[in-house]
């Protein structure tokens, strides 16, 4: 589903953020990203949904090369991507409803299919009481828990989330966790960046470590 | 469409349901553009709501750039226009040594009548150049008692046809003129229309250099505003991004947005022009001691103030356009 080969991605005259990384990860999998603040963990990602492009090397998602992707195709790729911040980033100005039914409305999906599957969507992240209060309103648990609906509602192929659990206490952070891990059973490829490494004793799984742009680790647990 | 019973049902989430009542579950699908132009509609509205402040700055600045171009628009217009009213009151102007005797008068009229430049000519004779001078006197008449009534001259008063009421039209005028009559002195305000050529030329020039820095400012001010409403709701244009809206998905609501603005705008700065004209304008040109009482201040045609309201249009779209492009980029 991803691949990268010798992938590089400097920042202006600065050292490399990524340095020649090459790395794969198969349809269905659940993936940690760890490593200290710094390690290129969010440039990574970035490049994923290509709000970057890398300096070097090519990135293969679901089979296409999106390294010299063109402005235009950007959009295709992104509504294949689901992606899940440390800040949220919703909409202040609208409600929990409309939060969620914008990532299908700009994807130009009917109404009624709109309103059917934000619906579903929320309520599979246990919210759909809230429709109509505004994201403020929500603790920050909730807001997360409707980010992550915003980013599963278009059913994507790829969920990354970049520390979705940075500003939430533990109890909250082990509920988001059981909704990736629901998305994940259904066949959605997860990537998870975290310096968290409680989540991957509690839910182990396959852990990519970068260091310094580097990829130092790829360790997968053992089975049974 | 299915025949049958339907029941029209408002669904947990809001969406609009058809009901067929027997056994099937119909959804009522409007056509995927229309659908799509109510959405942007629908978008652009809701975005003004939820901005009211942000909104009515837009509006505002608009109104003001296109009221401040209107209003320097209509005095130049209105003082060109009153210029070409004075162009009409050129004429030549032929006092005589002696004044002609009634034989010769019609003779003499018809000859000046003849000249290809001149439109009207008018005879004042002694008696009328007294009365004229009489009147214009006023209640100061008393004064001229017992002076002779043939103390001013006689003269010929040429009107000229509109195309010759230039220098040359006049110049030659009176080498025509010069052949016919015993001339004592001629007026026709020749530096005066040297003056006033200068003027109106000067006049368009000023007018075109100071209403392109006008617009100029006006376009620069309009963009910077729909800049900074843009860079408010920034987080906004960058989630669209992430969740995968296409460039066009994302620009339509606010070039409506933008385009509903400036008719709002344009019609504001319309009010504000009609005001600045009754209360500044109009009586400042009024004043002006050259003005004719007669004369008609222009406001703007029903053409111009439509232009107007699509400027506004035009200058909501475009700046709406070009700031998005800063904050938009894939």
């Amino acid at each position: 589903m991803i691949q990268l080969y010798n992938v590089t991605k400097k920042y202006g005259g600065e050292s490399a953020a990524v340095k020649d990384m090459t790395l794969q990860i198969g349809k269905g999998e659940f993936v940690y990203i760890t490593g200290a603040s710094g390690a290129g963990k969010t440039t990574l990602l970035r490049m994923l949904y290509a709000a970057e492009r890398p300096t070097k090397g090519q990135i293969l998602v679901d089979r296409k090369n999106i390294s010299r992707i063109r402005s235009r195709q950007i959009p295709f790729l992104r509504r294949k991507v689901g992606v899940v911040f440390q800040d949220f980033k919703l909409l202040q100005s609208r409600t929990v409803f409309e939060n969620v039914a914008f990532a299908l409305e700009a994807q130009g999906k009917k109404r009624y299919e709109v309103s059917k599957k934000v619906y579903q969507a929320l309520k599979e992240v246990g919210l759909e009481h809230r429709l109509q209060r505004k994201p403020l309103e929500l603790s920050g648990g909730e807001q997360q828990r409707i980010a992550i609906a915003r980013a599963l509602v278009v059913d994507p192929l790829i969920l990354l989330a970049d520390e979705p659990s940075g500003n939430l206490d533990q109890e909250v952070t082990f509920e988001i966790m059981a909704l990736f891990q629901q998305a994940n059973a259904r066949g959605t490829t997860v990537l998870l960046a975290t310096h968290d490494h409680s989540l991957n004793q509690r839910f182990p799984r396959r852990v990519l470590t970068l260091d310094q742009g580097k990829l130092i680790g790829d360790q997968r647990p053992l089975q049974g | 469409m299915i025949s049958g019973h339907y029941r029209v049902e408002l669904s947990i989430c809001g969406c609009l349901r058809l009901k067929l009542l027997e056994t099937k579950l119909v959804e009522l699908e409007a056509p995927a553009v229309l659908d799509k132009i109510r959405y942007f509609i629908m978008r652009a509205l809701r975005n003004m709501r939820q901005w009211p402040l942000l909104c009515a700055a837009s509006i505002l600045t608009m109104a003001v750039a296109l009221a401040t171009v209107a209003t320097f628009f209509l005095v130049v217009v209105n003082t060109e226009q009153l210029a070409l009213r004075w162009t009409k009151e050129i004429q030549v102007i032929a006092y005589l040594q002696k004044a002609p005797d009634q034989q010769s008068l019609a003779g003499l009229t018809k000859k000046l009548k003849d000249i290809p430049e001149v439109e009207t000519v008018q005879y004042v004779s002694q008696a009328d150049a007294m009365k004229r001078f009489k009147k214009h006197l006023g209640e100061d008449a008393s004064l001229l008692e017992g002076v002779n009534a043939d103390l001013l001259p006689a003269s010929f008063e040429l009107g000229l046809q509109a195309q010759y009421r230039n220098q040359a039209g006049i110049a030659s005028v009176i080498e025509q003129l010069e052949n016919y009559l015993d001339v004592d002195d001629l007026r026709y305000g020749q530096q005066w229309l040297e003056k006033f050529n200068k003027f109106a030329q000067s006049l368009r020039f000023i007018g075109i250099l100071l209403g392109g820095f006008l617009l100029f400012a006006a376009l620069f001010i309009v963009s910077n505003t729909i800049k900074l409403t843009l860079y408010a709701r920034r987080d906004e244009l960058e989630i669209m991004a992430l969740v995968g809206a296409t460039m066009r998905f994302i620009q339509i609501p606010f070039m409506l947005e933008g385009a509903i603005q400036g008719v709002l705008g344009g019609v504001l700065s319309l009010a504000f022009l009609a005001i600045s004209f009754v209360f500044i304008l109009s009586p400042s040109l009024n004043s002006f001691w050259l003005t004719p009482t007669d004369f008609n201040l222009q406001f703007l045609s029903m053409n111009q103030q439509i232009i107007m309201v699509f400027s506004g249009v035009v200058l909501g779209v475009l700046g709406s356009l070009s700031s998005l492009r800063r904050f938009v980029r894939f």
